[in-house]
């Protein structure tokens, strides 16, 4: 976890190289910025010159001293307002290609990761890129180039300036290489540890209740109490090392103007200086010199936190790769009447627990019922999943009315199947937005209708505001019958001709199981359905059956149609 | 600014630290002034006088700027970590306190991870705002101070006209951007969450956006509550860059007005103009911290107000003696969680006597939850009384009360640890044996011994290393091991399959011999041994069988 694995260097120096060209303009600002700088460095000296041997002061320097300082202030404005779009860009076009990819790669991604987890990457992990953006790549652009601007300044001002200051900036990088080295290898590892103990504390806040519950409140926050000392007693030691690489910089700082300093006093006791402006002149630029080496050293902490989220990005699932262009051509299928075939389907999610399914074959015509029973982990779901595109199978052939599902345009597939899982997903909106979000056209006698015929309607009209009331996340809560019931009638406005139902009732109580797969028997009615059920639900369907095991259909028994 | 005041109030422990650490960084920013306007003065010193003076002073004020400036960063670093400690531990008693039922029954992680942010935006609190201004008060006197001793009082008018634009740019600055920013400040945190809650909702629906077809409307949803959450930061970038520009002007316009006079001042100006410069740099950082004070100081009410709230449910002022018996009775209980929400009890009357195994059932949402929540005085009735031993649970002091009731609730949390930490949860004291006892009855003790470090591995967030039957089954054995009396079980076996499900009610029958059991479910499966079994319906308890 401490080294940065390959695909995360890599991922990480095409980010920098993006990073250094949107850094540009910004890089741009700040060297005009240095120039300004330059110049009224130049101005000011003439102007105290002017002071020192008691000769009239010209108005031009202070002039351009003054407009000089405006347009230092207007790039200094410009380029900040530049790094914030280039980190707001950037952070713009990570967060829209990680969605796209997630929302390519679809709901087979659900089997392998946690939704938080991966609604972290794409908020929390995005954001902590601002920095590389925004403040590192245009520091590091300005810590070579805004030296060197000022350097060269020095050095047709006087060679002499120019070398002390050249020597004490090189003595920056050769001084952080020998305090250094140690130092941000450990910073690094300072940093993840800061990192685990941040984490920890935000998984007891999540567990507070059953800490709380189990009356170890106390021991916990005294727990946490010496975890985080013992942090900050590591983290003084390693920092003791890294903020020597600082005090180099200052060091260099505080050794270039007291050499120029006292060199100029000898010269100017010797009499050697004509003109005392170059003295001033390169005293004064001695912090211009030093500040974009120091801006630098601050956005170090952008590049550590840049390192730990590109981790995650490079974790990131991609879309699968099966899901490039069909090798057939791509047709739709009458949305009427569905009949369904799989022959000889097999499908592996993952190679150790071995296939889901397993040359599984059957046939179903349009309007009839097929039920899937068998124990969980048999196979049931990954046959719902290969009609609703999720999946395609390994080998094998699955058709809709005699087209190969792989063919059919994903709209047109959508269109023709409605699809009821264990635990329907309510969404941060009202309930209309809810049943709504099956056909958003759908005008609101159709929604009041599917509302109806779900049996939502008694307990829309108890809600508060009715439709209009808020649920899901920071909503009213639903109970599991509810949410139940909104899905039915997501599929009732839905209108399709393939009815698919994993498990429906698997969390209800028998009670409200028998009121839904009443709702579940009208939705059903003139549909081709497929059921995976191991439970009761299973017997409230009639129609054909299939026992799966261990991705195999064992010994269909056919029941009497309906 | 007053919650400011409250945070740093709560470092008070600190203070020593925190003191040192101004007092040491005040001593750098001084010689840092001192350093850059003696270099002035040198040079002018050998131009005027024909001397060299202060070489030795620049050489020992040079050393001094570099090593106070270290000294400086370790203290206040030091500092910060030890008050940010304090405050972290402070923060969770706080939730701890007021929390341990809203948290676990109603509110979302997503409101959590929030408040963890905003204890951590208070870091900036101390190094970036206090230290700078401590630094800016310092700077102000020296700045006029020193420019009146220079110059002589010909030049009081410049004396004036610096200190005004050092406290323009160090302080009026720096506040005005404090205000504006606080608006900016939660219009931001607002739209933050929008886009943290649509992108949620995405990827959690990821099976019901692609069965409806919702891919381009969510991310049409996710993409404009994106394009509000970079206006806000864009607009508070700007006030943030508008703020620095200004104080950067203040800072040049200082210095022109040192040049004009410069004529008239003679060498002693070449110092002043140089401490100028210095003054103005150590306050550079101000403008940018106005605006940093406008966003902490609304991270502040936030933590405050999770951690310093009402009490929802405080202990009685004298609580009554924990009672020696274990079991629970609700008498004629009327509750509902908020006053505009239907009623889940209405005049519930149940009796789980000592030493009885009692099954609680009921659909979902007919209060099975709420029934623990009262047990353990997470929530109060709003009329009728909960009995513990025979004792109302309204007069004892609910650590009291929850050192008799072990609860396995369903949204038990599963800590990213080690399975051991976790297991000791329920009981500090348990040695290995314990442990496993615990691990057998609850069907998990399998599971864990073919992991190649046992006890020791590690669970992961929200228990992500196991499956969720697994997780459940750890959280389970965590309930079983705790020594209190009377043991209530929230759905124990949900996710489970059915073998396991009648063999882990075996086990509990085997197991748990003498103590108290309430098991709320919604159905049951034969393999229970139980004693009475109750029936939740419409706010009340109705036996449905001895």
């Amino acid at each position: 976890m401490s080294e940065a694995t390959r695909p995360t260097r890599v991922w990480l120096r095409q980010q920098t190289a993006l990073a250094r060209r949107a850094a540009a303009p910004v890089a741009g600002f700040g060297l005009a910025g240095i120039l300004f700088a330059i110049g009224q460095a130049g101005c000011a000296a003439l102007a105290l010159q002017a002071a020192l041997l008691h000769r009239p002061l010209a108005g031009w320097p202070l002039l351009a001293f003054a407009g000089l300082a405006l347009a230092r202030a207007a790039v200094g404005l410009l380029g900040e307002q530049a790094a914030a779009a280039a980190g707001a860009a950037a952070r713009r076009r990570l967060r829209d290609s990680a969605l796209a990819s997630l929302l390519a790669a679809g709901p087979a991604l659900l089997r392998r990761f946690h939704s938080a987890a991966l609604a972290a990457i794409c908020v929390d992990r995005v954001e902590a890129l601002d920095g590389l953006f925004a403040r590192w790549a245009p520091a590091a652009v300005l810590a070579v180039a805004g030296p060197a601007l000022v350097a060269g300044a020095l050095l047709a001002a006087d060679p002499f300036a120019g070398l002390v200051v050249i020597g004490a900036g090189l003595l920056v990088p050769v001084g952080m290489a020998v305090a250094g080295i140690g130092a941000s290898v450990a910073s690094r590892r300072q940093f993840q540890a800061l990192q685990r103990l941040q984490t920890r504390f935000l998984d007891r806040v999540r567990g507070i209740a059953t800490i709380v519950l189990a009356n170890r409140a106390g021991d916990e926050a005294q727990a946490l109490a010496a975890a985080a000392q013992e942090l900050r007693r590591r983290t003084m030691r390693v920092l003791r090392v890294a903020f020597l690489s600082s005090t180099i910089l200052d060091a260099a700082m505080a050794a270039a103007l007291v050499g120029l300093a006292l060199h100029y006093g000898h010269a100017l006791l010797d009499g050697g200086v004509e003109r005392p402006w170059r003295a001033l002149f390169a005293l004064l630029l001695v912090p211009e010199f030093f500040a974009p080496l120091r801006a630098y050293s601050a956005a170090y902490q952008d590049r550590l936190h840049a390192e730990t989220a590109a981790q995650a990005f490079v974790d990131l699932p991609g879309a699968p790769a099966v899901a490039e262009t069909p090798p057939l051509a791509v047709r739709t299928v009458e949305a009427r009447g569905i009949s369904v075939a799989f022959e000889n389907v097999r499908l592996t999610w993952d190679p150790a627990v071995g296939p889901a399914l397993d040359g599984l074959s059957f046939r179903l015509a349009a309007a009839e019922t097929l039920v899937i029973a068998g124990p969980s982990g048999a196979g049931k779901s990954t046959i719902l999943e290969i009609l609703l595109g999720f999946v395609r199978p390994d080998e094998g052939r699955v058709t809709l009315n005699g087209a190969e599902i792989a063919t059919i345009v994903p709209q047109a597939l959508m269109r023709m199947t409605a699809w009821i899982g264990q635990r329907p997903l309510l969404f941060a909106g009202s309930l209309r937005d809810n049943v709504a979000f099956a056909r958003p056209e759908a005008t609101e006698e159709e929604i009041a209708e599917a509302v109806r015929a779900a049996q939502l309607t008694a307990f829309a009209e108890s809600l508060p505001h009715g439709l209009d009331t808020p649920i899901g996340e920071g909503g009213y809560g639903l109970s599991g019958g509810q949410a139940q019931r909104v899905a039915i009638a997501r599929a009732f406005l839905k209108n399709a001709p393939l009815l698919l139902l994993d498990e429906p009732t698997a969390h209800l109580d028998p009670a409200t199981e028998a009121e839904v797969l009443e709702s579940l028997r009208r939705l059903a009615l003139g549909r081709t359905v497929i059921l995976a059920s191991h439970s009761a639900a299973a017997h409230a369907f009639s129609g054909r059956r299939i026992d799966l095991r261990n991705g195999r259909a064992q010994a269909p028994a056919e029941r009497g149609a309906a | 600014m007053k919650p400011l005041w409250r945070v740093l109030g709560l470092s008070r422990a600190r203070w020593p630290w925190l003191a040192l650490g101004l007092a040491v960084s005040l001593a750098s920013v001084a010689a840092g002034m001192a350093l850059l306007a003696q270099a002035g003065a040198t040079i002018a010193a050998a131009l005027a006088g024909g001397v060299l003076a202060g070489g030795v002073l620049l050489r020992v004020l040079g050393t001094a700027r570099v090593v106070l400036r270290y000294t400086e960063r370790l203290v206040t670093h030091d500092a910060t970590f030890r008050a940010l400690a304090d405050l972290r531990v402070w923060f969770f008693r706080g939730l701890a306190a007021r929390s341990a039922g809203g948290l676990g029954f109603r509110r979302t992680g997503d409101v959590l991870s929030r408040l963890v942010n905003d204890v951590d935006a208070l870091d900036g609190l101390y190094l970036r705002i206090l230290v700078p201004l401590a630094a800016a008060l310092l700077a102000l006197p020296v700045l006029v101070g020193v420019t009146l001793a220079l110059t002589g009082p010909n030049e009081r008018l410049l004396a004036a006209w610096l200190g005004l634009l050092l406290a323009a740019a160090a302080l009026a600055v720096p506040a005005s951007a404090a205000r504006t920013a606080r608006a900016g400040a939660g219009r931001l945190a607002t739209a933050s969450a929008g886009l943290r809650v649509a992108t949620l909702d995405a990827l959690t629906g990821l099976r019901e956006v692609r069965a409806f077809g919702g891919e381009g409307r969510m991310l049409a949803a996710i993409q404009a509550r994106q394009a509000g959450m970079l206006a806000a930061q864009r607009d508070l970038a700007r006030r943030s860059a508008r703020a620095g520009a200004v104080a950067f002007l203040c800072g040049q316009a200082a210095l022109l007005g040192v040049l004009i006079a410069a004529g008239a001042g003679g060498p002693a100006m070449v110092a002043v103009a140089f401490l100028t410069v210095a003054a103005f740099e150590a306050v550079g950082g101000l403008p940018r911290a106005g605006a940093l004070a406008g966003h902490i100081s609304v991270a502040a009410r936030r933590v405050l107000d999770a951690a310093e709230g009402e009490h929802p449910l405080p202990d009685p002022r004298h609580p009554a003696a924990p009672p020696a018996a274990s079991g629970l009775r609700f008498e004629a209980v009327r509750f509902r969680w908020q006053p505009d929400r239907p009623a889940v009890f209405d005049g519930l009357t149940l009796d789980v006597p000592q030493g009885t195994r009692v099954a609680i059932l009921g659909p979902s949402g007919a209060g099975k939850s709420s029934l623990a929540a009262l047990a353990l005085k997470v929530v109060a009735p709003q009329s009728g009384r909960v009995l513990l031993g025979g004792v109302d649970v309204a007069g004892l002091a609910a650590a009291d009360v929850r050192a008799r009731i072990a609860w396995l609730g369903q949204a038990t949390h599963l800590f990213a640890d080690t399975i051991r930490a976790n297991l000791l949860l329920g009981r500090p004291d348990a040695d290995e044996p314990v442990l496993w006892a615990a691990l057998e009855a609850a069907r998990v003790a399998e599971v864990v011994r073919a992991l190649p470090d046992r006890l020791d591995a590690w669970v992961g967030e929200a228990g992500a290393n196991f499956s969720g039957g697994q997780g459940r089954r750890l959280a389970l054995a965590r309930a079983l091991l705790s020594p209190a009396p009377l043991l209530i079980l929230d759905e124990p076996c949900a996710g489970l399959d059915a073998e396991t499900e009648r063999s882990f009610y075996t086990a509990l029958n085997e197991t748990a011999q003498g103590r108290t059991i309430v098991l709320i479910a919604h159905r049951l499966t034969g393999a229970e041994r139980l004693d009475r079994i109750w029936r939740l319906s419409a706010g009340r308890a109705v036996a449905a069988a001895a």
